[in-house]
């Protein structure tokens, strides 16, 4: 569903990924792990051209996504993507950053969309927050927001970049476990994460980055239990 | 040194020309300003553009404008650009509200380029990510925040600019200055006529001043609405 080709990044001078090549199926889940600057946020970044790519291809449902040809546009509204800062927007209400992106951009009706924002407010459990401005949220809360708000544009994939980064702990799990249920429901999840909890019990695939290249790629249990590069090992005797 | 008698019975036989004056002070200021306001959304937006043929116009623009004397500009307008463009003077009005519009878009500009630029990368961010067009996230996300930020700077433009409208009588306007002007050739007094104007000018800025804390406070620093603030402040949920 997601190709991959020869995927180079550079900033400037600095070149942060370095030829990556991968394939993501419907329904996978995919963790991405790795050192900090290591690119997995960059890499994230460019599935959706948040980022320019600087040469190779990424390829969605095979439509090239930077092909000068292609809307970005339209292939956004089937990848959803929830950040580390949750980026609600904070001069509407809940509801509103849940309904504006579908009613602005797909011309939903406002009827439609509300009914459409409150599901997914039940969904992720915040129902009675409707009403209520971003700042009235906890961090937990917030980001459970900003899942149902990507949601609310029916992506077909969802990119997650290190959600519960910048949670208090005791918020983290209300957040996985929305990304559980989502995963249960058959979303396909691109998930950078520093929750090795998380990537050992819910991905197919986990991907071990460095040094912007893909350093080492398989299931939780070849990559936790039986690492083959040394990389990998360091990084994991660091983290587990 | 010998204190005048101050007659401001005076003003009162010009009563007619002081607020004929205060009306097109007010009607230059308020034109000028609203001009300037959306000359200075382009050129602010123009200011952050990626491209260059956007960009350095716009720079230049605000630089020149920024960078020389109003009253020069007014004069440049009205004697050498208006006539050279329409064959003919447009009036001290047109060429005053042209001039104010100009200049107060240069200023404007920057302050607009600055809010903007204030508001975090992730809220544009996150509009693309959802599917929004650049220009839909810039309406809808962008500028709604952005504005608050701009509201205090755009009000002290307001008030420079109301204050700096005088200089029109160069090209004579008959705005508020003038009506002084003419009462003090009349008469050859000067204290009645000047202190007069003054304090209209000084009114018309407290009235700005007034309107801009409203605004300022409407659009205080949280976004919850303030009656539900209080029942959050006593700990019940909306
Ligand atoms: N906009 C940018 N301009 C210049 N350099 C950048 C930019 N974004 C990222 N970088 C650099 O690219 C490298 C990779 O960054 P990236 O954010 O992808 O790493 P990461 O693996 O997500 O790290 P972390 O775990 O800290 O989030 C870093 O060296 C970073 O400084
Ligand atoms: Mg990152």
């Amino acid at each position: 569903m997601i190709k991959i080709e020869g995927l180079h990044k550079s900033f400037g001078e600095l070149e942060v990924l370095k030829g990556i090549d991968y394939e993501i199926n419907e329904k996978e889940i995919i963790c991405v792990i790795g050192p900090s600057g290591s690119g997995k946020s960059t890499f994230l970044r460019c599935i959706n051209m948040l980022e320019e790519i600087t040469a190779g291809s990424v390829f969605i449902d095979g439509v090239k996504v930077n092909d000068p040809k292609t809307n970005i546009n339209d292939i956004r509204k089937d990848v959803g993507m929830v950040f580390q800062q949750f980026n609600l927007f904070p001069h509407m209400k809940v509801l509103d950053n849940i309904t504006v992106s579908p009613r602005k951009v797909k011309n939903m009706d406002a009827k439609e969309a509300e009914i459409l924002a409150r599901q997914l407010l039940e969904k992720v459990g915040l129902a009675d927050k409707a009403n209520a401005y971003p700042e009235q949220l906890s961090g937990g809360q917030m980001q459970r927001v900003a899942i149902a708000r990507a949601l609310a544009m029916k992506p077909r994939v969802m990119l997650f970049d290190e959600p519960t980064s910048a949670l208090d702990p005791e918020m983290v799990k209300e957040v996985l476990d929305v990304m559980k249920q989502l995963a249960y429901e058959g979303m396909t999840m691109v998930v950078v994460t520093h929750e090795m909890g998380f990537a050992r019990e819910m991905c197919d695939r986990v991907l071990f980055m460095d040094q912007g290249l893909l350093m080492e790629e398989g299931t939780p249990a070849q990559i936790f239990n039986h690492p083959n590069h040394e990389r990998t090992k360091a990084f994991l005797s660091k983290v587990l | 040194m010998d204190f005048p008698n101050i007659r401001f019975d005076m003003i009162w036989e010009y009563k007619e020309l002081f607020l004929h004056g205060l009306w097109v002070t007010l009607s230059l200021t308020a034109l000028g300003y609203l001009g300037g306001i959306i000359l200075g959304l382009i050129l602010g937006m123009g200011k952050l553009s990626k491209r260059k043929w956007i960009f350095y116009p716009c720079k230049y623009y605000v630089d020149f404008f920024r960078g020389t004397p109003l009253l020069v500009q007014i004069l440049l307008i009205h004697t050498a650009l208006i006539p050279t463009i329409f064959g003919h003077s447009l009036g001290y009005f047109v060429s005053g509200v042209t001039a104010l519009m100009l200049n107060c878009g240069a200023y404007n500009a920057e302050i607009i380029r600055a809010g903007i630029q204030s508001i975090e990368k992730g809220q544009m961010e996150a509009a693309r990510s959802l599917g929004m067009p650049h220009s839909l996230a810039m309406k809808t996300i962008i500028l709604p925040q952005a504005f608050r930020r701009m509201v205090p700077p755009l009000g002290n433009e307001l008030i420079a600019l109301l204050k700096d409208s005088s200089l029109v009588t160069v090209i004579a306007a008959n705005d508020l200055l003038y009506a002084g002007k003419v009462v003090s050739g009349a008469y050859f007094r000067f204290w009645e006529p000047y202190i007069t104007v003054a304090i209209l000018y000084l009114l018309l800025t407290f009235i700005c001043t007034k309107i801009i804390a409203y605004v300022e406070n409407r659009f205080s620093n949280s976004y919850v609405p303030s009656s539900r603030r209080k029942i959050f402040s006593f700990g019940r949920s909306a």
